[in-house]
């Protein structure tokens, strides 16, 4: 029986309030982590992982599998935590988070089976995701390529020259999600250099862009189904996000792009992120 | 219209980097899996001839060596077996976090075609000198460094690429000649160093263009009744231990030779080898601890000892500390 929109918009609901949940558990195997930028990209990668990608969590190097690229590799956690739901890697690992020898680390390493490239040095993923793209066309396979940046990571120059390449091979099977969540390591975007106009920048690299709540399923999941949003051309969706969403005292604060996590702040963090 | 083995050496016409592109141009034959990547780079690697052959699997990115690289491992993790034609001194230094994270860390086949390395563009200045990409390239895991010596050795180099699994930087230079420095029936192996003078009074172990400049040493020492054995040590990385450690034993003293600077390159690397395992009296010829002066390369090299003149003196100073 064909799934409702309400039904999947609430099944992706539920993904991401259990990924937020696994985010913090890891953080606090690890006794700290990336909160902020976990956090707000967890409704965007339960909504690829559950809904758009075609992957096969049990064959995790199928040739035809849709790729994503973690480029903002901090959100490691969230990444882990779509994995291990979607059967990737065992659920045990989220509590192997940084660990001695983990393939598990605070940033995405190809040790991990579903783990695409290794990233977190910012600025590298959307040219990678631009390789895969143009190898699906070379080698005449239909996959499509996801790749998320972070919006502070949009200082790093190079993902310019991949944004002015992507749109002149006409890349429609390229997708750039950016977790504008308007906050880096040091504080808002703002007091430390500005990157808005962020979608007139897109639109003047030649992508399609859309601008969506990273946070409203129903407006991420229309987004995902929209692709590509124009023909034969790269397209842009940017997500507004809410740094450290779904746990009141880490939202919009730089104070917990990274921080410590002991029992206690999981347990009023799991308390907030409880099933309503 | 496959190319015959005249076309090749003659549009080589004793150039590394030209005779790296026409090897493409028989991989585009025989690997479909082969794909070029470009960074604005297609006459100075010669690619042009492959362009036209294989359309469809070239790939012009521009002045931007960062995001060829990236470029280039997310094509390998397709499958495709790609070659980004670059300028040494862009892209090692430029890109080094991507060649490291995204094909050394990552360990993706990709070869680094790296024109106009060492001083070859000594006109263009200090910007445009490239004498320290074997030591960026060297220190990373995973990487295979390769320096062929003349064109034979970099159209196989090139071709050879097909059977390493991991990250290549295949080192050529520019519009100077590079005179051949072997017979054509010598084999030629990555990882196997090549004795091409035999001799026991001392070793010149030498990689590019002072492969060469070591033969015609060599010959002049014979003269004078010193046997000096030559080897090539194409590939920097992994290092032919067995080859440097006989010479050790054999000669008792080692005089590497290369364009690049003193610290790093091949002769950091001989002499990392021989500090730990046969301790050995030794010479380097380089570039010393300096930005290069500007001028014609020959020249430039000869300021710096990067000569049979330099190599003359350091073997003649060696054998003299020995006495």
């Amino acid at each position: 029986m064909q799934e409702t929109r309400d039904a999947l918009i609430l099944r992706l609901e539920n993904a991401a309030r259990q990924v937020r949940r696994d985010v913090w558990r890891a953080l606090r195997a690890g006794g700290s982590g990336h909160a902020g930028g976990s956090s707000s990209a967890a409704d965007i990668l339960a909504a690829l992982y559950f809904h758009r990608m075609q992957v096969r969590p049990t064959e995790p190097a199928w040739s035809d599998r849709d790729r994503f690229v973690l480029s903002k590799g901090h959100a490691n956690a969230a990444l882990g935590a779509v994995l291990a739901q979607a059967g990737f890697i065992d659920d045990a690992m989220l509590d192997r988070f940084y660990g001695f020898e983990s393939p598990f680390a605070m940033h995405p390493d190809m040790k991990l089976p579903g783990v695409e490239m290794n990233t977190g040095a910012l600025g590298h993923g959307l040219a990678i995701a631009m390789g895969m793209a143009l190898g699906a066309r070379i080698r005449g396979q239909d996959f499509h390529t996801f790749v998320m940046v972070g919006d502070g990571e949009l200082h790093e120059g190079s993902n310019w020259e991949a944004a002015m390449a992507a749109s002149h091979q006409r890349l429609g099977n390229l997708t750039l999600i950016v977790d504008s969540n308007r906050i880096a390591q040091s504080g808002p975007l703002p007091e430390l250099v500005n990157v808005e106009p962020l979608a007139d920048k897109w639109r003047a690299f030649g992508w399609a862009v859309r601008e969506i709540d990273g946070h409203d399923m129903g407006a991420i999941v229309d987004a995902l189904a929209a692709l590509p949003l124009e023909a034969d051309r790269p397209s842009a969706i940017i997500a507004h996000t809410v740094k450290g969403k779904g746990v009141s005292f880490a939202e919009d604060t730089y104070l917990w792009h990274s921080n410590n996590v002991d029992d206690a702040i999981l347990a009023r963090a799991l308390a907030e992120l409880e099933a309503p | 219209m496959s190319t015959t083995p005249a076309d090749w050496r003659e549009k080589s016409a004793n150039q590394t980097r030209l005779a790296f592109g026409q090897a493409l141009l028989e991989l585009g034959e025989i690997d479909i899996d082969t794909v070029v990547v470009s960074a604005d780079t297609q006459d100075l690697l010669g690619i042009r001839p492959y362009i036209a052959r294989f359309p469809k699997r070239f790939l012009e990115m521009g002045i931007a060596e960062q995001n060829a690289i990236g470029v280039a491992s997310g094509l390998a993790t397709t499958g495709l077996h790609p070659f980004v034609c670059a300028y040494a001194p862009f892209i090692t230094a430029r890109s080094m976090e991507q060649v490291r994270n995204d094909l050394a860390y990552a360990r993706q086949r990709v070869v680094i075609g790296a024109a106009a390395s060492g001083v070859s563009l000594g006109v263009a200045g200090g910007t445009h000198h490239a004498v320290e990409d074997l030591a960026l390239m060297r220190s990373l895991p995973n990487m295979t460094v390769i320096v062929p010596a003349d064109a034979e050795s970099a159209y196989r180099a090139t071709l050879a690429t097909r059977d390493i699994d991991g990250p290549v930087y295949l080192r050529l230079g520019g519009r100077v000649e590079e005179p051949p420095v072997a017979e054509s029936s010598v084999p030629f192996v990555p990882g196997r160093a090549r004795t091409l003078r035999t001799g026991n009074d001392l070793a010149i172990i030498a990689c590019g263009a002072l492969v060469h400049m070591a033969l015609v040493a060599a010959d002049t020492l014979a003269s004078e009744g010193v046997h000096a054995r030559v080897i090539d040590m194409h590939t920097i990385k992994p290092l032919d231990r067995d080859a440097i450690l006989s010479a050790a034993a054999e000669t008792g003293g080692i005089v590497t030779a290369e364009e690049h600077h003193l610290t790093g390159g091949l002769g950091g690397a001989v002499a990392e080898l021989l500090a730990l395992e046969h301790p050995t009296h030794m010479r380097m010829v380089g570039l010393p601890d300096v930005f290069a002066t500007v001028g014609p390369t020959p020249r430039v090299r000869a300021k710096y000892g990067m000569s049979v003149e330099g190599i003359l003196s350091a073997c003649r100073e060696l054998l003299g500390a020995r006495r």
